[in-house]
């Protein structure tokens, strides 16, 4: 019996931009879906149907207008907890049963500290693009995810270490500043980063768009493994051949909404000619 | 005939010739107000009492101040003895002695032994002094904290507080500097466990003899109009490292060249040889009327320097355990306690502050915070952004205590639990809480540290008002701060005010944290840098935090600074909080019309 991981109903999301006199941009136009532990689901559309946008709303990077983000955790409810180590003294544990509605948590309302802490820890998000902070070196970077998660000492180190040398990153550039890293570089320490003892929920934009083929392929045999792992994956790819590779179930998306859902094969086939235009 | 007996000679002549009284020195009401001060400073051992000081026929620094309390406390019955630098036949010693001894019609003596009154300067008499003797010492600096604080209101806030951090900075700056304590006469002492005490300029040599004394001394300086005592079987105790010993002046196989003494105070004298100080006591050991078994078990000599002691004192090292004890620091979170007894989230709540500045005459009335209300919890930090005049400022400041708020509560988990109002708090104990309990970093470094110290003595300064006593730990733990952020070790011995912006800021930085506070408040601690300094000090303050489960405040009008420290943040626009949210989502999705131009600004 799968378990429910994640639940969206109806999120709707626009920009009200003061500076143009309040014009309203409409983002998302009241996006449903439903995602189970250990599926893989890839969104596919063309640039401006609200695949990121959608993403930026779980993680609440943007603060969705309407709708709800259902997390559901592994409580008790659902039998057995994940293996994974839980934060110790460092840093306060998140607990789920302190969050109103229990075992399901609410993202939308939830309040900005705990949602804080819930990032990073319950749900991942990689960006398409590397936000370290200034001296930072990849080891680094990777390491405060990792901590952050609840690994310490060693376990850490060494979990770093795997990460970054699944994504193919050479071990000199380890320690250097990420700011001399080239563009491919940069996006497997991101990714390395959001891949490191990963967390339940993992939400992934246009993760291998900058590699080349060798080092996406790496990447790609590390996001296949997440699968395996029981981690669920919601992603955003431009390329309809790592969709049909990695994605259990895929979703369309145009003018912010979901417009089909389905098998990769079925849907891909459907809508070929207007994704692949996209994707061109 | 020695001159003393001329004068006495002389003094009785005229006297006979005249049959007259001598005019009055000080009339009998400033006498009663120099014994109702003198007996203020015996009920209250080490405070400095003032009174309404007299003009005296001496000239001043001339021993005035002395000169009242022995005419106030002396009779006819009494016999005085006045020393000037252990020399009771110098001028200065024999003109106080007529003028003493002709004011109340007493005798006088060069005997210790058959003194009622010593009046002296300089030296405490090397005999014993015996039940019933009174010591009169002339005082030139009547403020121990004079030399570290020149405003005499923060003085006496010091003295009030028993906040003497400052006095052992200074100590310690003299040993870490110096590698030894050069502060000869006048060695600041505790009294009674509770007042810095300036001994008058009495030798270090001479300190033990006011500890536990069997008789009363009583300081006065006529000009500052101060008088303070040491009562008969007090306390009194030099301030001193626990690990540093403290020292007299002695040199080794030093004896007095005319008596041959080795356990007195000796000074040197032309061609390396030594005299007695004290030239009473250099008389009799000379004629046999001494003793001296009674003497040699009241010389410091356990006090005695050792050269290979102070070797240690200069170096700089780090120790492991105080490098761990850096990243574990503040390992315990501290929540406050709710209403009912259940631990709340946070460590700093701060609701409905306000901060009105009233109107008046020329100015209309200003509200730079209204109703600002958040809360911060462990290992979390807040951000408040906003531009000059925002009020994010008045905030900080007012939970910080530099301002008075209008309205609001502060209340902190280090603090009763947070069942107090940080604002019900008077302005001592709100400025202990800065110690240990909340920390503040300013966008100036000269806010936060004093330039005219080292950076060790910067640190130093925030461990010894935590009550660290131990020279060695204060040192070893200011090492390993700094090294964590980052100073050179071999630059902590020197004074911050040669120090770059960077590293004053770095030198704030390890001050905040020295003391591992529950709370920590930053106040644009960038913004004074230039960018690539600024970058490297915003990334040593990632570390920090990360490693520590520390609440932090960043006030700051540069959004990058934010980011880059805090994951929640709020938006203040004319003192008043127009937006809350996660740091990322306000820069992303910004909602108000203020914070989009501030995010606009920030991204051009």
């Amino acid at each position: 019996m799968t378990l429910p991981i994640l639940t969206v109903v109806d999120l709707r999301k626009s920009f009200t931009l003061h500076g143009l006199g309040g014009q309203v941009i409409d983002s998302l136009h009241g996006v449903s879906l439903h995602l189970e532990e250990g599926e893989h689901v890839a969104i596919a559309g063309s640039s401006g149907a609200g695949k990121s946008s959608l993403l930026r709303c779980l993680i609440r990077n943007y603060l969705p207008d309407a709708g709800q983000v259902l997390l559901h955790s592994a409580g008790p409810a659902g039998g057995e907890t994940p293996p994974r180590s839980r934060p110790a003294a460092a840093v306060p544990a998140f607990a789920p049963e302190s969050v109103p509605g229990g075992a399901t948590i609410e993202l939308t309302a939830l309040d900005d500290r705990s949602m804080a802490r819930l990032r990073g820890r319950e749900i991942g998000y990689v960006s398409q693009f590397l936000s370290a902070g200034p001296r930072n070196s990849p080891r680094q970077h990777v390491l405060t995810s990792a901590r952050r998660r609840g690994l310490e000492g060693t376990t850490a180190e060494q979990a770093v270490g795997e990460a970054l040398t699944g994504l193919g990153l050479e071990e000199e550039l380890w320690g250097v500043d990420c700011s001399v890293l080239s563009g491919g570089e940069r996006q497997r320490v991101n990714l390395a980063a959001g891949i490191v003892s990963p967390p339940r929920l993992l939400l992934l934009d246009e993760p291998v768009s900058a590699l080349d083929p060798y080092n996406r392929e790496k990447a790609l045999v590390m996001i296949e493994r997440l699968a395996s792992q029981g981690v669920s994956v919601l992603a955003v790819y431009h390329d309809m051949r790592i969709i049909r590779r990695v994605a259990s179930r895929v979703l369309v998306m145009a003018k912010g909404r979901i417009v089909d859902e389905g098998t990769p094969g079925a849907v891909l086939e459907k809508h070929h000619a207007a994704l692949e235009e996209a994707a061109a | 005939m020695s001159t003393a007996a001329i004068l006495d000679k002389l003094d009785h002549d005229a006297g006979a010739r005249q049959n007259s009284p001598r005019p009055t020195v000080m009339d009998e009401q400033g006498k009663r107000e120099v014994r109702r001060a003198s007996l203020a400073a015996v009920a209250i051992p080490g405070h400095q009492v003032p009174f309404g000081s007299r003009e005296m026929p001496v000239a001043r620094g001339w021993g005035s101040g002395g000169l009242q309390v022995t005419l106030a406390v002396g009779g006819e019955d009494d016999t005085v003895k006045v020393i000037d630098q252990g020399d009771e036949e110098g001028v200065n010693a024999v003109n106080l002695r007529r003028l003493i001894r002709g004011a109340l019609g007493c005798a006088g003596t060069g005997d210790t032994r058959e003194a009622t009154i010593v009046q002296s300067r300089h030296r405490i008499p090397e005999d014993r002094m015996r039940v019933g003797q009174t010591l009169v010492l002339q005082v030139p600096v009547s403020e121990p904290l004079r030399k570290v604080e020149k405003s005499v209101l923060e003085c006496q806030r010091m003295h009030a507080e028993a906040d003497y951090s400052r006095i052992w900075v200074a100590m310690y700056e003299e040993l870490a500097v110096g590698g030894m304590i050069t502060t000869g006469a006048s060695y600041p002492v505790m009294v009674n466990h509770r007042y810095l005490m300036a001994p008058s300029p009495i030798p270090r040599w001479d300190i033990p003899r006011l500890n536990h004394s069997e008789h009363l001394t009583i300081l006065c300086h006529g000009r500052d109009k101060k008088i303070y005592a040491v009562p008969p079987h007090t306390p009194v105790a030099p301030v001193v490292f626990d690990d540093v010993p403290f020292e007299v002046e002695h040199t080794p196989g030093s004896r007095c060249e005319l008596c041959g003494s080795e356990d007195t105070y000796l000074v040197p004298v032309q061609g390396g040889n030594f005299l007695c100080s004290d030239v009473e006591w250099c008389s009799r050991v000379r004629h046999r009327d001494v003793d001296a078994v009674e003497h040699a078990a009241l010389a410091p000599q356990q006090y005695y320097p050792d050269a290979a002691r102070r070797q240690s004192l200069r170096t700089i090292g780090v120790s492991d355990p105080d490098r761990q004890a850096l990243t574990v620091g503040g390992a315990q979170a501290q929540t406050a306690l709710g209403p009912d007894g259940t631990r709340q989230e946070w460590s700093l709540k701060v609701s409905g502050l306000t901060k009105v500045y009233p109107g008046s005459w020329g100015s209309s009335e200003v509200v730079a915070a209204a109703d600002v209300s958040f809360d911060v919890a462990p290992s979390e930090a807040l951000g408040i952004i906003g531009e000059s005049g925002s009020g994010k400022s008045t905030v900080m400041r007012c939970i910080i205590g530099d301002e008075t708020a209008s309205a609001g509560e502060v209340r902190l988990a280090g603090l009763e639990d947070g069942r107090r109002n940080v604002f019900d708090l008077d302005l001592s104990a709100r400025r202990r809480l800065r110690i240990g309990t909340l920390a503040v970093v300013y966008q100036d470094p000269s806010h936060g540290l004093d330039m005219g110290i080292s950076a060790g003595g910067n640190i130093a300064e925030r461990l010894t008002a935590a009550g660290w006593r131990k020279y060695h730990e204060i040192r070893s733990r200011a090492a390993a701060l700094l090294e964590r952020v980052e100073v050179p070790l071999d630059r902590m011995d020197d004074v911050v005010g040669q120090f770059s912006g960077g590293m004053r800021q770095r030198v704030q930085i390890a001050k905040a944290l020295a003391t591992d506070p529950k709370v920590l408040l930053l106040d644009e601690p960038t913004t004074g840098l230039d960018a690539s300094v600024a970058a490297g000090v915003l990334d040593l303050l990632r570390e920090l935090l990360a490693e520590r489960n520390i609440a932090v405040v960043v006030v700051s009008h540069d959004f990058s600074v934010v980011r880059a420290l805090t994951d929640r943040a709020m938006v203040m626009h004319r003192g008043q909080v127009v937006e809350t949210g996660l740091t990322d989502q306000l820069f992303a999705d910004p909602h108000q019309a203020y914070t989009q131009r501030l995010v606009a600004a920030a991204r051009s």
